[in-house]
């Protein structure tokens, strides 16, 4: 059982992170803590396993109990086989060579014998269904896989609550299923789980009680049948409006033909032939690996196409690099981090455009209205919230004031609130004659966003045609290249 | 050589590191690149070297091309057929033994788990790296930012080291919450894995260690 009374928090150096939190989990009961991003989840998390305070330090006030002990004086090594704790990160969460290695890596560490640690290793992956995986490296892992492993690696220990903090994440719907039918099985065995997230689904129904947390206070505390209106009045449930006024024109910006690409005898994409009209919004949908990033690199250069063509504005394009063709076709990836290196928004912003001699004052005036940035062009890139960072990366790309914008999965990592936000933003730059082109597993967002769906899987066009038509479409959903309808959003 | 004790891998692998810095002529250094290129097909090896080759090719053509014009041909060849030996060494080396093995074998000859723990994780992340490095080169390039090995690009490489720092960083901090929560700090760890050095291991050992002692007097002479 664990017990947080009047909890406030603040790591060293900022301001109250937590505000006063106050509630129980019970023996076998299946929590669920929802909230935006920045909303204290995650420093949550941190309190039930004594991370908070020793490790992160800062000033704690108020009193966590884990199993009648007291967080404050017991270290986090005494706690984690009381809190098996499962992090964001998967791949900090894995840290060895093989799946077998990272299994016992805990049991190693509680000191237990040989013997007994091989016997619980077989015991966890047969429960857990992994036996096949007991070889691989965790890098070589799916999405899914990943997360079950590293459910695995702390469910072995026996503790009594199993705490995951964004366990759905990036994952498809199919991983999404895997995992929650797997936290279902672990709750009926009579084990106490603790999900966090800022994805709300149907798994929300697989809870017994739900909490949402807002700026570092409990919002709402009940069922979580009953939450359904507080996640929507608090737009962690997004309320997507319309979709841009911009019609598509008839003339064909970009035209793949027969586009092929294999990587050692590999095929990833096979034949894939598709026509992007001036203008348009298109929705590249598909599982995690059905060659969706595969082919948006191919739109700016980033790989060469093993045979096919690619037409751009009429003109081939498959021979050339991405910095010919950077001024031409913007491509954004999952991650802002991996851009940037300027101390100011600024500058980053401005990064590209400078590098290809492009400023074009007016355009960038609109760039800082559209993303909101006015505010924050002084500040450092890495100092913003995750929303803010990821409005920041999207201005770096459109500053060169490409014809053709590309999004690769936009809304991993997002919360409900920038969910909405983004789909606005859309639909402006759609008004501003911005063909777009979004690869992304998020069919709600891509229903709210798109005019038009092409459905890939196993690196084939399997669909092409409108999101209302595709969305209920049983032969692709049995075929699993979609998901159901509201698969994502319950 | 699976079978093998990681102690009997590191020793054979430390002395035949040693064997390529022995040699001294460029002859025997030639036998030693053919022995090494005869052994890997044999270790099952062949085409992932063929694989990596295309990454220390620059290496080794680099020292070649700065010895020649600093010595001569003959000082050139020598240091470039060593390093090319050197990293073949070092590939077959870390081929054949995990990043465990290889903590599981310093623990073993005395050096702290803290210390052979770190080494081994980092070895682990190398792969994690140059994937994160392959995505920042594409974020970048897709924004006009080339950073494809060209002089005219060098001023461009802050683009690259800025966002490798800031994640590795970050990175680093969430590996050790990883740790600390499954109970790195604990005293009294176990280890399930039991190693022992067989007779025949310590006759291969032994043998290796002769034929190099026999090899050093023979260069010397």
């Amino acid at each position: 059982m664990i017990r947080l009374r009047h909890i406030r928090y603040r790591y060293p150096h900022t301001g109250w992170v937590l505000k006063g939190v106050d509630f129980s989990v019970t023996d076998g009961e299946y929590l669920f803590i929802g909230g935006a991003n920045g909303s204290g989840k995650s420093t949550l998390a941190y309190l039930f396993n004594g991370l908070i305070p020793h490790y992160f330090g800062g000033t704690l006030q108020g009193t966590v109990t884990i199993d009648d002990l007291n967080t404050l004086e017991h270290k986090v090594f005494e706690l984690f086989s009381h809190v098996g704790l499962v992090l964001q990160n998967a791949d900090a969460q894995l840290f060895n060579s093989t799946v077998e290695d990272e299994i016992a890596f805990g049991l190693e560490s509680l000191g237990l014998p040989g013997g007994e640690i091989d016997n619980r290793i077989r015991e966890i992956c047969r429960t857990l269904k992994l036996e096949d995986l007991l070889g691989r490296s965790p890098a070589t892992l799916s999405g899914g896989e990943k997360r079950l492993v590293a459910i695995a690696s702390v469910l072995c220990l026996n503790p009594s609550v199993l705490l995951l903090d964004e366990p759905y994440g990036d994952l498809d719907w199919e991983a999404v299923e895997r995992v929650r039918q797997t936290l279902s099985e672990v709750n009926r065995s009579g084990k106490s789980i603790i999900v966090i997230e800022q994805r709300m689904g149907k798994f929300l129904h697989d809870t017994s009680r739900c909490l949402i947390l807002e700026q570092g206070k409990l919002l709402y505390q009940g069922s979580p049948q009953s939450a359904h209106e507080v996640l929507l009045n608090a737009h962690l449930l997004p309320h997507y409006s319309t979709r841009g006024n911009g019609a598509p024109g008839k003339e064909p910006l970009l035209i793949a033909q027969d586009l092929s690409y294999r990587i050692k005898e590999k095929e990833i994409l096979t034949g894939v032939s598709l026509e992007l009209r001036k203008g348009e919004t298109l929705a590249l949908i598909g599982r995690n690996g059905s060659g969706k990033t595969t082919l948006l690199k191919h739109f700016n250069g980033l790989l060469r196409p093993t045979s096919g063509r690619l037409t751009f504005k009429g003109e081939e394009i498959q021979d050339k690099a991405p910095s010919e063709l950077a001024d031409q076709v913007g491509l954004s990836f999952q991650n802002p981090n991996d851009q940037f290196f300027k101390y100011r928004v600024k500058d980053e912003v401005m990064a590209g455009p400078t590098i290809l001699r492009k400023i074009q004052e007016d355009w960038l005036q609109e760039m800082w209205q559209v993303f909101e940035l006015r505010a924050l062009l002084d500040r450092s890139p890495y100092r913003l919230s995750e929303g803010e960072k990821k409005r920041v990366s999207l201005a770096s790309i459109l500053a060169t004031r490409p014809k053709l914008l590309v999004l690769d999965e936009p809304t991993s990592g997002q919360d409900g609130r920038f969910r909405e936000a983004l789909a606005t933003l859309m639909a402006e730059l759609k008004n501003r004659g911005i063909t777009i082109v979004i690869a992304t597993h998020d069919l709600d967002f891509a229903q709210a966003v798109a005019d038009r769906w092409i459905v890939l899987h196993e690196g084939r066009v399997v669909a092409d045609g409108a999101p209302e038509d595709l969305w209920r479409d049983e032969g692709l959903i049995r075929l699993g290249a979609i998901g159901r309808p509201n698969s994502d959003v319950g | 050589m699976k079978r093998l004790d990681p102690r009997t891998k590191l020793g054979l692998g430390l002395m035949a590191i040693a064997a390529v810095f022995i040699a001294k002529e460029p002859k025997t250094l030639l036998v030693e690149s053919i022995v090494l290129l005869a052994a890997l097909p044999l270790l099952r090896m062949g085409k992932d070297l063929l694989h990596s080759l295309r990454y220390y090719w620059p290496m080794v053509g680099l020292v070649f091309i700065i010895a020649f014009f600093s010595f001569d041909l003959l000082v050139a060849l020598v240091l470039a057929v060593r390093l090319f030996n050197l990293l073949t060494v070092s590939f077959i080396f870390f081929r054949a033994v995990s990043p465990e093995e290889t903590g599981d074998a310093l623990q073993k000859i005395g050096v702290p788990y803290g210390l052979a723990f770190m080494l081994t994780t980092s070895m682990r992340y190398v792969p994690l790296i140059g994937q994160k490095i392959r995505h920042i080169i594409e974020a970048q390039s897709s924004r006009g930012i080339d950073l494809r090995l060209r002089l005219k690009n060098v001023g461009n490489f802050m683009a690259l080291l800025m966002p490798l720092l800031a994640q590795s960083f970050v990175l680093a901090d969430e590996l050790a919450l990883a740790m600390e929560s499954r109970g790195f700090g604990r005293q009294g760890r176990s280890s399930r894995k039991h190693y022992r050095i067989t007779f025949v291991e310590y006759g291969l050992l032994l043998s290796a260690l002769t034929l190099l002692v026999i090899f050093a007097w023979w260069e010397r002479g």
